[in-house]
């Protein structure tokens, strides 16, 4: 524990001396994930769906904002559609400008949670990000969390749904437009995933709260658990075919990232925990304190050794 | 000579204006109405543009059904109908915008005080060297 500890305290002092160059670096390598999973997922327009599009799209967001990355990956999204059919990009396109009109004109911030739950749930990690938001953020980042399943929803739908909707005659648009609504109103899955990324980030939020021992981890494993429930109960209720052994098998994996995510965040010694009561004019004061563990970094002496110069 | 308590004060007025001060320096610069207004005004337009939009996708998805019955419906009802919930989405979302822009305003007034403090505190810091 104490070299973790140590390699803590290193990570965050390199982060402090090279933040100019590490943030950069991140979205960059954020931007070309999720740009990618967009053309495996998708890939339908053959100008967009080169490895060097994708690198210069992602060297172009590491240099904008996060928010710029998110529109970036709907930029994709919607052209990867419209090669597919016009329809289909259209009735997308209605609901990217819903999200971003109603929703991130409030939350700018919110985009890396928007962008990170397609990412995380494509790479069979669903509930990463929900925990993470319910750990870290408020309980208004559950909305972002929804939007992003919203978005990976889509993607996964469309990209399953190509044949049939290639199936129906390409001069009856009105019938592929309605093809591609219905789809996207009776997605079950869709539904299914909002509540439960939903509830498992109000949960988590809750428990987190709560002024008790290790409420952290107890948070995370409840915040994995009602979501496997929730999806459980929705795939039963809705019928939504979700393999169940990935599911869990995703939630160990969840609980272990966000538990990496906690060293860094929130790391105390619940043994060294002190009671105090106190009062003022006004209050009586019951105080809960934990301390926080700390190391502090070893100093490196580099001892010189001068050799005389021999004449 | 430097002076450490100075330079101090300046990194952390500096770090403020760069980070979290960035929008509220620009929210300060309103007055709460104006501010306020903007920002229902902003929220107006949105909602109007994904109502229209919403309208857009309804009417294609049954363009047969409203080309045949166009002739039938009375235009008046309809239409009296289209903005009442028009007025009810927009004001809904209005409010919202308006609760938002109000918390965000006092938090931002909340949180310059301490910077316009500093700001004076650094002033004065000023006027007593020279």
């Amino acid at each position: 524990m104490t070299t973790l500890l140590v390699w803590k305290e290193y990570l965050k002092a390199t982060y402090a001396k090279y933040e100019v160059y590490i943030t950069p670096v991140a979205k960059f390598l954020l931007a070309l994930i999720a740009l990618l999973i967009v053309n495996g997922k998708l890939g339908f327009m053959e100008r967009i769906n080169s490895f060097s599009i994708v690198l210069i799209a992602s060297l172009l967001c590491s240099l904008l904002p996060w928010s710029a990355t998110m529109l970036m990956g709907s930029l994709f999204i919607l052209l990867h559609l419209y090669a597919l059919s016009l329809e289909c990009a259209v009735v997308v396109f209605t609901l990217f400008l819903i999200l971003y009109l109603l929703y991130f004109r409030f939350s700018p911030n919110g985009a890396i949670a928007v962008l990170l739950t397609p990412i995380t749930c494509a790479m069979g990690l669903p509930f990463t990000v929900p925990v993470s938001v319910g750990l870290v953020g408020s309980p208004a980042g559950a909305v972002s969390v929804a939007c992003g399943a919203i978005v990976y929803s889509v993607i996964a739908a469309i990209s399953e749904s190509v044949q049939a909707l290639n199936s129906i005659d390409a001069e009856n648009a009105v019938q592929r437009y309605r093809y591609v609504v219905d789809g996207l109103l009776n997605n079950k899955a869709m539904i299914v995933m909002v509540a439960a990324f939903v509830i498992v980030v109000a949960l988590t939020y809750t428990i987190r709260r709560l002024a008790i021992n290790h409420a952290w981890t107890i948070a995370n494993i409840a915040g994995c658990v009602s979501g496997i429930v929730v999806l459980l109960v929705g795939d039963l209720a809705l019928d939504t075919n979700i393999s169940i052994w990935k599911m869990i098998l995703g939630a160990i994996f969840s609980f272990g990232l966000v538990k990496v995510l906690q060293f860094f965040v929130f790391n105390v010694d619940y043994t060294r925990t002190e009671r105090v009561q106190f009062e003022d004019d006004e209050y009586y004061y019951y105080v809960k304190a934990v301390p926080k563990i700390k190391m502090t970094k070893p100093e490196k002496r580099v001892k010189k050794i001068n050799t005389p110069k021999r004449r | 000579m430097l002076n450490e308590e100075r330079i101090r004060l300046m990194t952390r007025m500096v770090s403020y204006e760069e980070n979290e001060g960035k929008k509220n320096i620009v929210i300060g610069n309103y007055f709460r109405g104006d501010y306020i207004g903007s920002q229902v005004l902003k929220a107006v337009i949105s909602a109007t543009i994904v109502f229209f939009a919403i309208c857009g996708c309804y009417i294609f998805y049954d363009f047969e059904l409203v080309m045949k019955d166009i002739y039938q419906i009375d235009l008046a009802a309809t239409g009296r109908k289209i903005v009442a919930v028009y007025v009810l989405f927009t004001g809904i979302y209005a409010a919202i915008a308006y609760s938002i822009a109000s918390v965000r305003y006092s938090r931002a007034k909340k949180s310059l005080k301490k910077y316009y403090a500093d700001l004076e505190y650094l002033s004065a810091m000023y006027a007593e060297e020279l």
